[in-house]
């Protein structure tokens, strides 16, 4: 009886053990020979802590590799991964208020290229609300950060997004989005992002206000 | 007669206080009487056979196994001994279970996307592509000068979704696609930005 106990003490002692340094050794392992030793640590320690508070590691990696392939100086490639999971935290908590559920990675990967591209949290919380259970929050965030990266202001941005999805657009006509924002650009005269963005948005809120189309409820209050 | 019709010195005798040459000579007779009766009662203790056998088994085993909450709210001191055969399997088992959870879910499939990057670098001895999809490795995807004096391209398959990536001229100038959207690289300049 002592012997089993002691021998599932142990399983246990060496299965946090050993995960965890499963875990920090794929991230050493990641970074071996891109990043100095220093920048390595560094990320092995906000990765831990980020994936204690449910966030997305991969991102903070990247961002570290990217740094070393542009020959960035070490401390401003932690500045910039330290900046990048500020931003994983906020989106996290944006999307925290949009409930009901804990946000899953994706989301919030999203939600901070949504932020790096020029949205606000209460936009992210807003564009997660609108979402709602027909629409992967992450695809509708990833969408909003490309129309602000393409130059559509942000304010926009939502409005188009919501105006598509409450008259009943489904994944494919959100995606759509940037390509449709891009084509106004292209074939019309002087048309900026932002008017071409707001044209689609006329013409989602159109569709939506016509005889017999059912505007789907908001999820979410 | 019964026991509780018996003279009380003829009591006095059954209970051994007193001797039957102690009593009186009237009630001698009766004396010898209670005493043969009392002879004649059956000392032979009741048995059961197994019954102290049963009871001490149950006994014995509520006292080795006593209640959950009892073994929970008991204070007892705790002795781990560590036997070195025991930390093999123990390690052998947690690095399973360990291998299990750590495997990365799989993942839906997803559907790639042929796409072709263009940039025009009329003065560029080398052109390639970096980004989220091959690790920001300059070298892994070289561009090839086309038809078109100064037009460098490739073309990639990617899996659908969002990628980052910057042209990377002659090897040390990193350049966003003046074709796409852009986003602030955290370093002072700019990756573009894909959706597919």
């Amino acid at each position: 009886m002592k012997t089993l106990r002691a021998f599932l003490l142990l399983a246990l002692l060496a299965l946090v053990g050993g995960g965890t340094t499963l875990h920090a050794q794929d991230i050493s392992a990641r970074l071996a020979g891109r990043v100095s030793p220093e920048v390595a640590a560094l990320v092995q320690r906000l990765a831990t802590s980020a994936a204690a508070r449910g966030l997305p590691v991969d991102p903070l990696i990247q961002k570290a590799i990217e740094g070393g392939a542009k020959g960035v100086p070490a401390d401003r490639i932690a500045a910039a991964v330290r900046a990048l999971a500020g931003q994983l935290d906020v989106a996290a908590a944006a999307l925290t208020r949009a409930g009901p559920t804990h946000p899953d990675t994706d989301a919030i990967a999203a939600g901070a290229f949504a932020l790096n591209a020029g949205l606000n949290d209460t936009n992210v919380t807003t564009l997660a609300r609108v979402s709602g259970p027909r629409h992967a929050q992450g695809g509708t965030l990833r969408v909003a950060g490309t129309l602000a990266a393409m130059g559509v202001p942000a304010a926009q941005t939502v409005e188009l997004v919501t105006q598509v999805i409450e008259a009943g657009g489904d994944s494919a006509d959100v995606l759509a989005l940037p390509a449709q924002v891009s084509a106004g650009v292209s074939h019309g005269r002087g048309v900026t992002p932002a008017q071409a963005a707001a044209g689609l948005a006329r013409a989602a809120a159109a569709r939506a206000n016509a005889p017999g189309q059912q505007k789907p409820k908001p999820p979410h209050p | 007669m019964s026991g509780n019709n018996f003279h009380p010195q003829v009591k006095q005798l059954l209970d051994g206080e007193i001797t039957l040459a102690d009593l009186p000579p009237a009630l001698r007779a009766e004396g010898e009487e209670a005493l043969r009766l009392l002879a004649a009662v059956d000392r032979e203790p009741v048995m059961f056979p197994g019954l102290d056998t049963r009871v001490l088994a149950k006994l014995r085993r509520r006292a080795d196994s006593p209640s959950f909450w009892r073994r929970l709210v008991t204070p007892r001191e705790v002795r781990l001994r560590v036997r070195p055969w025991t930390l093999v399997p123990a390690f052998a088992a947690a690095l399973a279970l360990v291998l299990v959870l750590v495997r990365p879910a799989p993942t839906p499939a997803t559907s790639a996307v042929t796409v072709r990057f263009v940039l025009f670098a009329p003065d560029a001895h080398d052109v390639s592509l970096a980004g989220t999809f091959n690790q920001w490795d300059p070298a892994a995807t070289p561009l090839v000068r086309t038809g078109s004096p100064g037009v460098w391209s490739a073309t990639l398959t990617l899996p659908a979704g969002q990628h980052q990536y910057a042209f990377v001229v002659d090897g040390a100038r990193w350049v966003a696609d003046p074709g796409a959207p852009a986003v602030d690289d955290g370093f002072g300049r700019r990756n573009s930005v894909l959706s597919l």
